[in-house]
């Protein structure tokens, strides 16, 4: 929990500043579906290019979703949760991926962002004290839930694979 | 108040990301050593032109191409005699250096004593994945005894070089070790690193997916690390710092293994001091020339 963020002091967490954590999640998730949508097509691998892709149109979705409320709420109030404060919440590890991995290993990966995603709504909502606060971290929480679910349904709708793709002698860097 | 009282930082992680996208195989530690390196800067707050970033050769060298900062990928193994130099003559610059454990232990390896000894205010930040990934799997200085790779089918039979005890033993005042398994842990190392006034190492375990060995990736990490901090080190205490360098390649340690808390003088320091000796005995400028026609 506490190797996720840094300098946000978790159990008093404003509810404006609370939003702004949501927004940066999305944001940091978004950006590395993106760099590693970038990663696939550099190493020849439009498929999970393009599930990569997908999941950074959806995280984007949530993101400005999130930040409108809180314009609603709190107008241009200035932020004091910064990116810098955050570690890969909702990101999927650098690790997870491979130049070869195929679309059922790329759900895979985030299938696994989602799961540490809900762990640390939760774990934010039991520490959280002020009762709107631990609402949306509740909220949060359940919509990762759900995301997992869509994760599961989409892995289980696909067909069986072949072998992975072997380029592992591919030159990668000269 | 949701967060501490630290002044929040002017520039963000972003604006030392470059617009060059990173060729490394996807899964490849750097990956996470360049975030921790973005968010290191972002915390110190100095703009990307201030920051010199120097590399020699390798796929971890590429990484000053991946910052604002500007870079120098330069020779194989050369990297720290360029960085001393720009220090040296330009002291008001950040310079960080950065490359794997073969352009810094092999090729490399005769300036890492000289550039402890000399205490040149840089930050030298060393991706080792035992492994020489640029050129496709050979052997490394840091490769553990009995790997085998293309350059040592049979195994390998060398011990290996431990970094960390190496800068000790020169004498480096500060020494750190990280891997992206801990990215909180490894920004928070290397911006304590640069903060440092004085010659200071970070070594990364940086694992190399597509040539490294399988018990040496970042899932192994997560598993086997261990916080130095958590272990109740204290890293003022030079010789515990050696005991525990000892383990290099049989456990992993994580965080500040010395920091001397009384720093002496960096080169730059030293060499404005002897600029100021030597510029109250110097003659007048205007009887420089008589010297020159005396002769
Ligand atoms: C003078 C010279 N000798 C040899 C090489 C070939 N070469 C390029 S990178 C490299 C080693 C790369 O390993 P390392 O420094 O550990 O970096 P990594 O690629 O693993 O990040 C070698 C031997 C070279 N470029 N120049
Ligand atoms: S060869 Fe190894 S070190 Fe080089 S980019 Fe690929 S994974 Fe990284």
């Amino acid at each position: 929990m506490t190797d996720k963020t840094r300098s946000i002091d978790l159990a008093n967490i404003s509810l404006r500043d609370a939003l702004d954590l949501a927004v940066l999640v999305e944001e940091e998730a978004k950006d590395r579906y993106e760099e590693f949508a970038d990663q696939m097509e550099l190493h020849h691998n439009p498929e999970a290019a393009r599930f990569f892709r997908f999941m950074l149109a959806i995280e984007a979705k949530h993101e400005s979703r999130l930040a409108e409320r809180r314009r609603g709420l709190f107008g241009d109030e200035p932020r004091s949760v910064k990116r810098e404060m955050i570690f890969d919440i909702e990101a999927p590890e650098y690790d997870e991926v491979r130049a070869n991995m195929t679309v059922r290993q790329a759900l895979g990966a985030s299938l696994q962002a989602e799961t540490k995603a809900f762990e640390f709504f939760e774990a934010a909502a039991g520490m959280v004290q002020m009762k709107d606060v631990q609402d949306i971290f509740t909220e949060l929480r359940e919509e990762e839930r759900e995301h997992q679910a869509l994760v599961r349904q989409e892995i289980a709708r696909l067909p069986p694979e072949g072998p992975a793709r072997d380029d592992d002698d591919e030159i990668v860097a000269l | 108040m949701t967060t501490t009282n630290a002044p929040l930082p002017t520039y963000q992680a972003k604006d030392y990301k470059s617009e060059l996208k990173p060729i490394w195989c996807p899964g490849c530690g750097d990956f996470g050593v360049v975030q921790a390196i973005y968010r290191a800067l972002a915390a110190i707050g100095r703009p990307p032109h201030e920051i010199a970033f120097v590399s020699g050769i390798g796929c971890s060298s590429r990484i000053p191409g991946y910052t604002t900062a500007y870079g120098f990928n330069s020779v194989h193994g050369r990297a720290l005699p360029i960085a001393q130099g720009i220090k040296v003559a330009s002291p008001e610059l950040l310079v960080l250096v950065a490359g794997g454990d073969g352009d810094g232990f092999s090729i490399g390896g005769g300036h890492v004593a000289h550039a402890v000894r000399r205490n040149t205010d840089i930050t030298y930040i060393v991706m080792d994945n035992q492994i020489y990934g640029l050129t496709k799997g050979q052997l490394s200085p840091t490769s553990p005894k009995g790997l085998h790779t293309v350059t040592s089918e049979y195994g390998s039979l060398e011990e290996a070089v431990n970094p960390l005890l190496y800068v000790l033993a020169y004498g480096a005042n500060f020494v750190a070790q990280g891997t992206p398994a801990d990215m909180a842990g490894l920004a928070e190392v290397i911006e304590a690193a640069i903060r440092f006034p004085g010659f200071s190492f970070v070594n990364v375990q940086s694992p190399c997916v597509t040539f490294g060995e399988d018990d040496q990736q970042v899932k192994n990490h997560r598993a086997t690390m261990q916080s130095l901090a958590k272990l109740g080190h204290d890293p003022t205490d030079r010789l515990a710092a050696m005991g525990l360098a000892q383990k290099y390649g049989k456990e992993l340690h994580t965080g500040v293994f010395y920091k001397n808390p009384d720093p002496p003088p960096t080169m730059n320091a030293l060499i404005k001091e002897r600029q100021q000796v030597l510029s109250e005995k110097a003659p007048p400028r205007s009887r420089i020339f008589d010297r020159f026609l005396q002769t």
